[in-house]
Order: structure tokens, then sequence, then C-alpha cells
């Protein structure tokens, strides 16, 4: 670890300069208040703590303003049993934590519980992985390079509703592309969206899709500010490729992957849209992730049943925080190696 | 000192003071579709027809509305499926529009929620209009809208595969001899039967003619009769009359398999006709044919005008105007059209075959038609439906038998249904 | 590096764009397709009997859209990064005492899912008075990439030297002065991916706008997609029509700040 230590000091220069930092261990994000001698003279008495604290002002009102009430509106919605007439005049009794034993005793909590385990790490897993497959492919620059990376990007920048339409019009079991070319290799057809075997596969291909340009960008600009020097001593020291990578460059590249990873879990464990669009969770419900589930609950049927739907919702948010926790640990424990 | 950044704020000026520009001119586009402010106030007005914009007839039509109750009325159109959220969501801030169009399954959840005002409040009169639509807007023995047009499902048939496969369409007159026809085209190198069976109300809604042909009730979805439906289903995937898609088709894309021309049937509803005359295909329309011979039940779409509560009561007498205006004979038969809906009224649907002969079966369809809220189902028909489309779906995808799927369903829903 | 492998290179390079694109080619491909020929099996790999019917029908109904659109998108940008950039600044190099936990609620922040969070914000905006306006959503949106900018902005101010920031003091300058002719022009290639990721999200936004502005009389051309979705009926060439046309100006806007970002790589605003 003492290489990425002086790595950083050095590569601090370049950092400066370049799109994106990889003094993510450094970062106030992991550690709380100062661990190590880094003084910057400016931490000092009442006047400037109160005037650090004005430049964080607006966020705090900001979070204070749009997060927090929803939040609050959610965990109510959750802990009171809300007919739509309750949910009109705003009367509803509370019943505590009943709606979220119901949820749980649900027999389709395990399966949806499984599905979005499923659905996340195999997005994450694959997203990742080609993502940086590309990132480094792309990091040495050959003509074209730049518009082809723009390019990369288009898929992120369609609307989810489109995306995913696109991919249901190509996955369709007759008039899809996808099974037209398997017909013409000899291959058997595969109901991608009609089966409940292949729905999950067929979303979490869509999904993958998506996120891969997402991690593309993180992953290049990483890469980008990785000091050059460093690959050229270690091919002077007669290292191969795959070796300089696995030894140089990935463990350089630590910290922004495991920001890319951390947000790439958040933003997968919500995904909606391209469930919906393509499966609606189905058949059946072989597709359905606790998103999905909150979502029928709430709005999928012509009786809405908010109270459930809103438990759901909440579970996940207490998932997705166990996640970011277990991601804190993690990195404070790296910091202390 | 700072030029990036006096570069970047310049840029983004342009920039707005270009979108500006372009936005106002829409603005201007809206504002011309707009009829003289009368001096009575605003009414908001929520519709489900996205799709027509001020300049339609409709919209003319719902502000004229208006202007003769002398108001001003402020048309919004949303998505059908966010309208019910909605009208909750603003409800529930005190903020609920005026007069809603609604669709008819729904408006036992919103008339439960204390959203909706009866016709009696209206001071209303639904004698003309036919029962067996208004059914679907009572509750508890009280009315809460008014039927704005009716439409329902029928097959329609491709003349030219059929006449391939030597199939006479007036010969299909029940399940037997449907199936029959279904081996003789495919026999012949087409393609049966195509429907939506999606997961979502949809889906109940295509369902419901085989599932009350087979004579079977809403009030127990497991018994022998419902199985028989399920397995017509799932027998037709199975023996290759239906196409594999039905799992995830919505009704717009099973026509559109239809259109291909490769199909003879489709089951699908009056919305299509306009689509059918421009296809160019040779089609005609049967009705579905119940299993032991005749027509069987189909359900009803179509939306129904209702006034919301609210806190003025004064302007109940206003909104009753609006709604009484909007389902008045001589409007109906130009919404009807607009639509594709047959009319609730008997005079107007007289007018309407006489306009346009090809709507005959469709008529009759509709008044063998049933709301799916009707039999005082009212919100217990949201959660039973939520069961059948996910046993039909479980069935058709191959996960579960046909029997146990619907036992399960029937065991959820009357654990949950009050 | 050789001038073959460099060719060897962008000819693998075309191939995995073209992969990857490929379903934004069918889009095109089903923007052109006549009815009839939607369900078609197999589907004609290239449209063999186009059909423009969908792109009149988008000229003709969607401009005012796309400029909403892009006052909303804009507007969101500049909404992020004015709340973003202060507090990266004082997470970043001012970090007063108690202020990391912020860092942490801010990743939890985005965690709430989009429906809690528009709900929410209906009660929220009803109350205000400023539902159906598209500055309303410019706020609802900002709420997509605030999290996200600061995390981003944070990491990178993290990395400016001390010894620059050090420099500004000497010479008498306060926090203000030092934010703004140091950090914020030393951080410009960072405040350009964030202000393209949040336009690019503001623009995509499909939620909030659903719920938040569906009835105003500017719109963003996510919910212009409606004027092709009936209640029975759903016309497909005209919707992916649409969302060809949305994608282009956002596809341009791409390829531009690619360059912007790229061109910091090589420049060098501090000496060895």
């Amino acid at each position: 670890m003492s290489r990425t230590r002086t790595d950083a000091t050095s590569g601090m220069r370049t950092d400066a300069t370049s799109g994106m930092s990889t003094v993510w261990h450094r970062s106030r994000l992991s550690r709380p208040v100062p661990h190590r001698a880094r003084k910057s003279g400016r931490r000092g008495g009442l006047p400037e703590q109160v005037s650090g604290w004005v430049w964080l002002l607006p966020v705090v009102g900001y979070l204070l303003a749009f997060y927090a009430y929803p939040l609050y509106r959610n965990v109510e919605l959750s802990l009171k049993d809300y007919t739509v007439r309750s949910f009109v005049t705003g009367d509803a009794p509370f019943i505590g934590l009943d709606n979220f034993r119901d949820v749980v005793a649900d027999p389709l909590f395990g399966p949806a519980l499984w599905h979005t385990a499923i659905f996340t790490l195999v997005s994450i897993a694959f997203q990742y992985t080609i993502g940086l497959a590309l990132a480094v492919f792309f990091h040495r620059n050959f003509r074209l390079s730049a518009v082809l990376r723009a390019l990369f990007l288009v898929p992120w920048l369609l609307p989810l509703v489109v995306s995913a339409s696109t991919w249901s019009w190509m996955l369709n079991s007759d008039s899809g592309i996808v099974n037209a070319c398997l017909e013409a290799l000899g291959l058997p057809q595969v109901n991608w969206l009609t089966s409940p075997t292949w729905s999950l596969v067929a979303v979490i291909v869509a999904n993958v899709w998506i996120g891969i340009p997402f991690n593309l960008v993180i992953l290049y600009g990483g890469l980008q500010n990785i000091p050059q020097d460093l690959d050229e001593a270690a091919a002077l020291d007669g290292a191969g490729g795959w070796t300089t990578f696995r030894h140089v460059t990935f463990p350089l590249l630590r910290p922004v992957s495991a920001v890319t990873i951390l947000l790439g879990l958040v933003y997968t464990l919500k995904v909606f849209d391209v469930i919906w669009v393509m499966t609606r969770g189905g058949p059946g419900t072989s597709s359905t992730t606790l998103t999905i589930w909150s979502y029928r609950q709430s709005f999928g049927s012509l009786l809405p049943r908010f109270g459930p739907g809103a438990a759901i919702s909440n579970i996940l948010i207490v998932v997705a925080f166990a996640v970011g926790l277990g991601y804190v640990v993690v990195q404070r424990r790296q910091d202390a190696a | 000192m700072f030029p990036s950044r006096l570069r970047r704020a310049g840029v983004a000026a342009v920039a707005v003071v270009l979108t500006g520009s372009l936005a106002a001119c829409a603005d201007s586009d809206d504002g011309a579709g707009g009829g003289a402010a009368a001096g009575g106030g605003t009414y908001a007005f929520w519709d489900p027809y996205p799709q027509f914009d001020d300049s339609s007839a409709w919209v003319q039509l719902v502000k004229s509305c208006g202007t003769k109750a002398g108001v001003t009325v402020e048309r919004t159109g949303y998505d059908t499926s966010d309208l019910t959220n909605k009208t909750l969501l603003a409800a529930q801030q005190g903020s609920a529009p005026d007069v809603v169009v609604i669709d008819n399954p729904v408006i036992s959840t919103l008339a439960s929620a204390g959203v909706l005002t009866t016709t009696d409040e209206l001071k209303l009169d639904t004698a003309a209009f036919a029962p067996n639509i208004t059914a679907a807007g009572v509750v508890d023995g009280k009315t809460y809208g008014v039927p704005i047009g009716a439409n329902t499902l029928a097959l329609y048939y491709n003349a030219d595969v059929l006449a391939a496969a030597k199939v006479d369409p007036a010969s299909v007159t029940s399940w037997a001899t449907l199936n029959d026809a279904l081996a003789k085209v495919t026999a012949a190198g087409k393609k049966g039967i195509t429907f939506s069976g999606i997961g979502t109300e949809e889906g109940s809604f295509q369902f419901l003619p085989w599932f009350w042909g087979a004579g079977a009730d809403l009030e127990d979805v497991a018994s022998p009769a419902a199985v028989s439906a399920v397995d017509l289903w799932t027998g037709w995937l199975k023996d290759g009359y239906a196409p594999n898609s039905v799992i995830t088709n919505t009704q717009t894309t099973a026509w559109q398999e239809f259109e291909t021309g490769e199909y003879a049937f489709v089951e699908n509803g009056t919305w299509q006709l306009a689509n059918a005359e421009k296809s160019g295909l040779k089609y005609g329309v049967i009705p579905i044919p119940a299993k032991d011979g005749g027509t069987a039940p189909a359900p009803t779409g179509g939306e129904f005008v209702a006034a919301t509560v609210q806190e003025d009561t004064s302007r109940y007498a206003v909104s009753g105007k609006i709604v009484d205006c909007l389902t008045s004979p001589e409007n109906l038969m130009a919404t009807d059209t607009t639509l594709s809906y047959i009319a609730p009224i008997d005079s107007v649907q007289q007018e309407q075959v006489a306009k346009d002969p090809k709507l005959e079966p469709w008529v009759a369809a509709v008044g063998a038609a049933k709301g799916r809220t009707s039999d005082n189902l009212g919100t217990n028909y949201p959660i039973i439906s939520e069961q059948l489309w996910g046993a039909f779906q479980k069935a058709l995808s191959g996960s579960a038998s046909a029997q146990d799927a619907l036992t399960a369903a029937q065991q959820a829903a009357a654990a949950k249904v009050k | 590096m050789s001038r073959r492998r460099n060719g060897v290179r962008t000819a693998a390079g075309v191939v995995l764009t073209a992969m990857m694109l490929f379903p934004v080619y069918w889009m095109v491909n089903v923007s052109l397709t006549r009815a009839p020929d939607m369900r078609r099996d197999p589907p004609y790999l290239v449209p063999l009997h186009p059909t423009f019917s969908g792109y009149e029908a988008v000229l003709h109904d969607q401009l005012p859209y796309l400029g909403t659109s892009l006052a909303i998108g804009l507007g969101t940008v500049a909404l992020t990064l004015a709340v973003a950039a202060p507090a990266a600044y004082a997470l970043a190099l001012l970090r007063p005492r108690g202020s990391a936990p912020v860092g942490f609620v801010l990743i939890i922040a985005q965690m709430i899912p989009g429906i809690t969070m528009a709900m929410g914000f209906y009660a929220i905006f009803v109350s205000a008075g400023i539902v159906n306006t598209w500055w309303g959503l410019v706020i609802a949106d900002s709420t997509l990439a605030v999290p996200f900018a600061v995390l981003i902005l944070t990491a990178f101010m993290s990395g400016i030297p001390r010894e620059l920031l050090a420099a500004a003091t000497v010479d008498g300058a306060g926090p203000w002065r030092t934010f703004g002719s140091i950090v914020l022009p030393i951080s410009r290639n960072a405040v350009v991916t964030v202000s393209l990721f949040a336009f690019l999200w503001a623009w995509s936004d499909f939620i909030f706008a659903s719920t938040l502005d569906s009835g105003g009389t500017r719109r963003p051309i996510t919910l212009g997609i409606y004027k092709y979705i009936g209640n029975n009926n759903q016309e497909w060439n005209s919707i992916m029509a649409t969302a060809v046309v949305a994608s282009l100006p956002a596809a341009v806007l791409l390829v531009v700040a690619q360059r912007y970002v790229a061109a910091g790589v090589t420049a060098g605003a501090v000496k060895d």
C-alpha cells in the first residue's frame, strides 16, 4: 500500500489538471476529522469554522428540503394503514410495523429479494468489467478514439423508457432481431421476455448495456490520471501488458473503482423503467425486483396500496444504506492498513 | 481574469435567451386555441386523452361546454394509467380538478376514496343511459358519474386468410368451432389468433370475455369454468395457434401483429376500426364466442365523466352543467365518433349505425357487455383482477398449471377483498 | 505505437462502437417503419419501405418541447453547480468540524427511489404553488445531480495542491477569493463533467416531469411522446422518431464536451 501513498503525492500534480482525481482515498468522504497530519493551516478557530459551514448551508438546506421531506413522507406512509380514502383525507391509523410484517411474510418477498440481488450483482459485474476493458482499450489514444468514446455514451443519454422499449422490440420472440439472428445461426429461439427463466436475463442484458457508458467515463478518467511513467517503469522492468495491469494499474485504480461500484450499486438497486417497460416484472413474478414490487403495490393496479409499497421501498433504502455503510467500513479499514 | 467563467456564463445566457424564445413560440401556439374567456371563473378539467391538443375537436367541445355554463375551462390531458393517482394526489392536496374523465373500473376506487360526487348531488338524470354501461359507476346504490361512451372487444378476422383456409367466419360460434378454424388456418400455413395476455389490467380485460364466456364468475376464480378458460389460452400456445408474444403483448402490439396479414384473428376493440380501414386488409368482425355457443359477455371499456368533491359546494352547479353538456345526445354523437366509442344512449346508437353500418356488430357487442366493477364488486375488482392476471401469466409461461395458479389466485384474492 | 497497430485499434474500436450502438440503429430503423411492418417476422434489417410520417409528426409537434427541455437542462446545470460547488469546496478544503457526515448523507440521499421523491415533491410543490412550472421541474431535476456533483467535485478539489492554496492565503486572499480565482478554474474539467451529467439526467428525466409538470404549458420532450400514446393506441414510429430527435442535441453536446474534457488532460495548469 505504500506505493499508493507515494504515487498519490506525485500524482497530485497531474490530478489537478485532468478530469478525475485518484485521491479518493484521501477524500473527506471516508474519514471524519484529521487522521494524518495534513493541516492546511486553515482549520482554525470559530470564525473559520462558521465561515466553512456557511459554504455548506446551500447543500444542507437543499438536503433538508428536498430529501428529508420525501423520506419522512415515505416512512409515514409505511407506518400507517392507508386506504385510498385516508390517503386523500390524511387521517390514517398508526399501525406500527404491520405493513413491514405483511411484506416480509408475503410469499413474493423471498423471490423479489433474490431477483434484486441477482439483478444488481450480475449487472454491476458485467458493467464494471466491460467498462474497464473499454477504458483500457481507449486509454491508448488512436485515431478516432475521442469520437468513438463520445459515441459510446449515446446509450446513456437516451431516455430509459426509449432504451427499454428498443430492447423490448429487439428481444421479441417472433419479430425481434435477436431471435432472427439466432435462427440464422441455426440456434434455437429463446423467449427472452416471455419465459420465466429468461426474463431476468433479458432485463440484465438491457441494464448492462445502459450502464456501460457510466463506468467507461469514470474509469477512463481514473486511468488518465495514472502517471505514464509508472507504466514505462514497469515495462522497463520487463513486465508484460497483463502483469502491468494487474500489479500497477489496477491497484491504483482501486479508489476510483470503489466509487464506481458503489454508485453503480446504488443506481442499480433503484432501476425501475427498464424492467417495467420490458417485462412489467413478469411473466408472473419472474423478474420482479423490490423496486418493481413496490411500484406495483402503489401504482400498478387500479387500487393503490401505498402502505405496503412504501414499506418495500423503505426496506430497499435500508439495504442500500447497509451497502453504503459497508463501503465506508471497507474504505476505513483499507486506509488504516 | 476569469475568462473561462465569463465565457461560460455568456454562452449560458445566450442559450437561455434562445430557448426562452423557442418556448415562447410554444406559448403563443397554445394560446391560439382558447375560446373567449367567460365571466364566471376557471374550472379545471382532466381527461385521459393526451393525444388531443388544443386544436382538436374534443378540446374545443370541452371549452365550449364551459363557455355555455358561463365559465372558462382549463383542460389537461394525462396518460390514462397516471390519471387515477394524479387525481388522488391532487385530492389529497385539496387541488382536485372540478371535472374528471376517468376509466370506468376506476370509478369505484375514486368513489370509495371520497373524491367523487354523486349524480344526485349534481342534479343529473342518468335514466336514458344504458344500464349495463352505467352499472360500472354504481357503488352501494349511488351513481358517481355519467358514461361518455363504451367500447368493447370482439374478434377481427382477416377474410383472405380465412378464405385460403376454407373457413367460414359465420361458423365460428363456440370454442369448439373456433378451435377448428384455428387448426385449419395453421394447417394452411398462416397463424391463428393473437391477443394481449400481459400482466396488467389490459390482460385481464382481454381475458374476461373467455372467462365469462365459460360461465365463470369473478367471485370464484378457481372454478372449473375458470380453469377451462385458462386452458383455452394455454392450449392455443401449446398447439401453436397463438404466438408466444401474447404474454407481453399490449392490445396495440397484438393489433400490429394482425396488421402484418399473417394472422386469422385478433381480439381487439372498437378503437382499431380506423386502423383496420387504413390497413388495407380485408377484415370483418364477429362477436367473441361463448364456450357453448352464443356471444360471450365482454367487459366494457370507456370512460365516465365525473365531478370531484370540492370544498366550495356551489361549484357543483356549474360542474353538473359541464358534465351534462358533454354527455348530451347532440354532443355524444360527435364525441363518440372521435373516440371510436359506442354511445351509451339508445337513440344516439341508432344514429351511429345509420351513419356507419360497420358499427352494427359493435353496438350488439356493447349491448351484451358487462362492467368489470358491476355486480357490486367495486373496489374488490382490482384485487381480483391482479390475481387473475398473475394466474394466467403463470399458466401461459408454463410455471404453473391452470388449476394451481387459479387456486392460489383465489386464495390470495379472498384474503385481501373486503 | 506503430501505424499498423494504430489502424488495427481504430478498426477494433469502430466494430465495438457499432456493436454497442446497434440498439440505437434499431431505434432509428423502427422510427422509419410502416405500421403493417412493425411486427414482421423476421424483421427488416434495413427499413425497406421507409415512412417519414413519424418524423413529420415530430417536427410538427415537438419543437416547443425541445426548447423547454433545453431550458430545464441548462437551469438544472446552473442550480446544481450553485449548490454543489461551494459544498464541495467546504468538504474538500475548508473542512469545518463535523462536516464529514455530510458526504455520507449525500450518498444515502441518492438511494431514495425516484417515485418516493416525486410524491414528496408533489406535496411540497402544490403547497408552494409551483406545480406545472418548468422551473419547478429544474429544482426537482437538480436532485438527480447534486449528490453526484458534490461527490465528484469534492474528490477533485481534494487533489488541488496545497501549495497553490497556501500561496493564495499568503497573498491575503480569503476563502471567497481563493474559490473564485483558483479553485474553480482549476476544477474546470470536473465542473464540465458534472455539468454534462446534470444536463443529460435532466434532459432524459421522466418520472419528475410526469408527476410535476404534465399539466403545464411548457413540458419537456420526455412528455412529448404522450402525443402519440392514446388511450388504447401507440404510434410507435412517431414515438421512436421523437426519441431519435430528442437524442440528437444531446449527442452533439456530448461530442463537443468530450473534447473539452480531453483537452485538460494534456494542458497543464501547474508547472513542475
